[in-house]
């Protein structure tokens, strides 16, 4: 009893944040639920983002009703790869990677042969509400198909690392990237098995990371170690992230984003419950962070400033950047 | 934001304050007991009237029965009689039956029966009285005798209390010369209240005789006398024998003034016994009682003014702001998962159906089986809707096969099940497919238990009879409650769980 006392009182002092904390003082409070629709459906965060001229991967087309489903060829009839998803799916539910054609079907990511009629099915059961959470109808998503950037071959297994930046009223306060290993099946969710690994936001290079809520250094597939990595690009996965506020309006969110091959960093989904364990990955509590923001938009809002982007960007950069010494 | 937090904290103040008021108040101010077991002392009181009727002449016996202005409350009351007119009349304070008869031969009996209990007295009336009178006039030997009493008397008291002890005291000095005058020989209460009485004319004290009965049971007695007098804010009660005031808890006031108990016309050789009993009853079941034939129906606004069957189903009801109050706390502070927020409770209300060992065994089973068959739909991509309409049919089916074979097997337990809600477990068994597949085996698992346990506990707490009790009547608890959940929806502090989720945080 005493112990718990004493790591309650430790982890405090950490600022590591709890989720009654996370929900009472940050997605309560700054996540209007009339809003929610804009991350929870793909389909618009897409087209938020197009206005708003942040980068996403390419949206090829949509499907609403199944008289639509004839489309599908003239949709995708200048692209041999592509990603199908339902707009409202949740855990990576019903998407369907298609990597290449092969004579008159198709090739998924996996190797998998499949043909037009399994894929008309396919796209049957989306519209009718299979992978969304509440059953009800959902629209489907055709869109680019990300190659990850190869500077990720070395620390990842398999499936697309995606890179999650926590950010609070447009303030970037923690970044992770996710690699998928062999025990998440490919996929970047946490607590699927997928690794955090914990990013300093002023560089961008990696620090060490998190497994099932153990901190670890090596990834357990490849055995290479994770962290010391610098992530091309970084400033670019700032400014996107920090955008994101203006573009959906809620003030507490996780941005998922790729580095594509060609295109750079792309905005994947946005979350209004971001987990916590980003502050394992990062060994350090999310509370004081945010503390930090809370206090820099009380006094700007004081002065009757509002900052752009950029120089949010730049004030989380300057005061959550974490210049360790070079060992 | 600020002013949200103190709108919130009045608020909860104000729910917790006004929850605890008038759980207080039905406590020490309207003496609703606190458990269903307390118990209270209920008096049966007979007095029987005997007498020998005249023959050829008009009967008319009156006789003082108890105002009932004490802290005393009557539960039922009857005049038992045959062939008599009974008629009852306020007088002076006094309560007086008349039994009345044209004709009447021999041996007469009649009854007054009472059954009073101390509880659940509605509001005292302001006492009244009189604080002067005029002198009665005594002359001769006995006035300078009285003069001779009264003037150590005044000597020795501060105030009309101090006043009538002293005086009731030396009345009952009989070595005193001029006691013995005044009482003549003559030892006796009544005569004593007489001197009294006297004394206290002279010095124009009012006094007024109060004739009570003693609350004992199986002894035979007959009235006793206590004298009164109003000091100008209250009733002052004397023993006439020793001057001790106040009149003992034990003592029932019967009739005011210096009228005899009976008076009776057309008759002769009148003769009151009085017989008391008391017996214990449940307190809650004698307050539902004194309900029904007094106006004080304190009782009448609660959920006991339900209809009994209704009152039955309430009282389950009731309960299960308790059972989400626990699931709140172990999700909240504990950080258990569970399946959705209020699964568990439903679920533990299907417990009572089942008893709890037995609706574990049921629900898990029913759970498996569901999930074995949700599975296997999963193959056949199946809409949301058709696949939960089976789901269920199984769910009913597989309850039928449950109670026809234990019933085969002599387990009456098993039909017990048929009441077992058949849409809470089909919920349960979706939902937990839909864990299954987005969070995995191991975290479907944990959320099962997770949610037996709160269902368990929830149950544990819900079938508590006290507490039911308690709850169902004081129900302003439950406002207490709400502060409570109000004062959670602010909660910031880690979860249980959390703190070993973090742990990673503390190696170093």
């Amino acid at each position: 009893m005493l112990g718990l006392i004493k790591r309650w009182k430790a982890l405090e002092a950490k600022g590591i944040m709890g989720i009654n904390r996370r929900n009472a003082d940050y997605v309560l409070k700054y996540n209007q639920r009339h809003l929610y629709p804009v991350v929870d459906d793909k389909i618009i965060t897409k087209q938020r983002a197009i206005e708003a001229g942040i980068h996403v991967p390419k949206l090829y087309g949509i499907i609403s009703t199944e008289k639509e489903i004839e489309n599908f060829d003239k949709i995708v009839a200048e692209h041999n790869d592509f990603v199908i998803k339902p707009a409202q799916g949740a855990g990576g539910d019903g998407i369907t990677v298609v990597a290449d054609r092969f004579e008159d079907r198709f090739k998924t990511v996996s190797g998998k042969i499949i043909s037009k009629d399994e894929i008309e099915q396919q796209l049957s059961n989306i519209l009718s509400g299979l992978y969304s959470l509440g059953g009800h109808r959902d629209r489907v998503l055709i869109e680019y198909r990300v190659t990850p950037d190869p500077i990720f071959k070395s620390i990842s297994y398999e499936g697309v690392p995606d890179i999650r930046i926590i950010v609070l009223m447009g303030y970037p306060v923690m970044a992770m990237l996710r690699l998928p290993t062999r025990q998440s099946n490919g996929k970047a969710n946490l607590h699927q098995g997928a690794i955090g690994v914990g990013v300093d936001l002023a560089t961008g290079i990696t620090l060490k990371g998190t497994w099932l809520n153990n901190k670890i250094s090596k990834h357990p597939d490849t055995g290479n170690a994770v962290d010391g990595v610098q992530l091309p690009n970084w400033d670019g996965f700032m400014k996107l992230a920090a955008g994101c506020y203006e573009l959906c309006g809620l003030g507490y969110i996780g941005v998922d984003m790729v580095l594509d091959e060609e295109k750079g960093p792309l905005i994947l989904e946005l979350n209004a419950r971001p987990g916590l364990n980003i502050q394992i990955a990062n060994d350090c509590g999310l509370t004081l962070r945010t503390h930090a923001v809370e206090a820099r938009l009380a006094e700007l809002q004081s002065r009757k400033v509002v900052e752009t982007a950029e120089e949010r960007v730049r004030f989380a950069q300057q005061t959550f950047g974490q210049s360790k010494p070079e060992l | 934001m600020r002013s949200l937090t103190l709108h919130l904290k009045v608020l909860v103040i104000l729910l917790v304050s006004l929850g605890v008021l008038i759980t207080a108040y039905q406590i020490f101010i309207l003496g609703i007991p606190m458990t269903e077991d307390e118990t209270d002392d209920l008096w049966n009181i007979d007095a029987k009237v005997e007498f020998q009727a005249s023959p050829r002449e008009p009967v008319k016996l009156q006789m003082f029965v108890p105002p009932l202005v004490q802290d005393y409350v009557s539960l039922h009351e009857s005049f038992i009689s045959n062939n008599y007119g009974v008629n009852v009349n306020r007088v002076d304070g006094n309560r007086i039956v008349t039994w009345s008869a044209r004709r009447a031969n021999g041996n007469q009996t009649l009854y007054y029966r009472l059954a009073l209990t101390k509880r659940y007295s509605g509001e005292q009336p302001n006492p009244k009285g009189p604080i002067f009178r005029d002198s009665q006039i005594v002359e001769g030997a006995e006035k300078i005798a009285a003069e001779a009493l009264l003037a150590p008397i005044r000597q020795h008291s501060a105030d009309v209390e101090t006043f009538i002890s002293e005086a009731i005291k030396r009345v009952n000095n009989t070595n005193d010369d001029n006691v013995r005058l005044l009482l003549g020989g003559d030892a006796s209460a009544e005569n004593k209240a007489r001197v009294v009485d006297l004394l206290l004319s002279i010095a124009h004290v009012p006094l007024e005789r109060v004739h009570t009965i003693r609350l004992t049971s199986d002894q035979a007695q007959t009235p006793e006398l206590w004298l009164r007098s109003f000091n100008g804010q209250n009733w002052l009660y004397f023993s006439p024998h020793t001057g001790q005031q106040g009149l003992p808890a034990d003592r029932l006031i019967w009739w005011f003034g210096d009228s005899p108990l009976i008076s009776l016309e057309g008759g002769r050789k009148a003769q009151v016994t009085f017989t008391l009993n008391n017996n214990e009853i449940n307190a809650i079941r004698l307050a539902q009682r004194a309900d029904e034939t007094t106006d004080a129906s304190l009782l009448e606004y609660s959920l006991y003014g339900l209809p009994l069957q209704t009152q039955q189903t309430y009282q389950i009801m009731i309960m299960i702001p308790l059972g989400v109050l626990v699931i709140l706390i172990l999700r909240n502070l504990g950080g258990l998962q569970t399946l959705g927020t209020f699964t568990p409770v439903l679920i533990a209300l299907a417990f009572r159906e089942t008893q709890l060992g037995f609706g574990i065994a049921l629900f898990t089973v029913i759970t498996a089986m569901g999930l074995m068959l949700r599975s296997y739909l999963e193959h056949l991509k199946l809409q949301m809707l058709p696949r939960l309409s089976v789901v269920l049919t199984f769910v009913v089916v597989l309850i039928a096969v449950i109670s026809l074979l234990s019933h085969k097997l002599g387990l009456e337990r098993g039909l017990s099940v048929a009441l077992f809600p058949m849409v809470i477990l089909t919920m349960t068994i979706e939902r937990l497919s839909i864990t299954w597949e987005e969070r995995g085996g191991t975290h479907a698992f944990k959320v099962a238990i997770g949610t037996l346990i709160a269902a368990t506990l929830a149950h544990l707490l819900m079938s508590i009879e006290e507490l039911t009790y308690f709850v169902f009547t004081f129900p302003a608890v439950l406002l207490v409650l709400v502060g409570f959940m109000l004062a959670m929806g602010r909660y910031r502090g880690y979860r249980l769980t959390e703190l070993f989720r973090f742990k990673a945080f503390l190696k170093d």
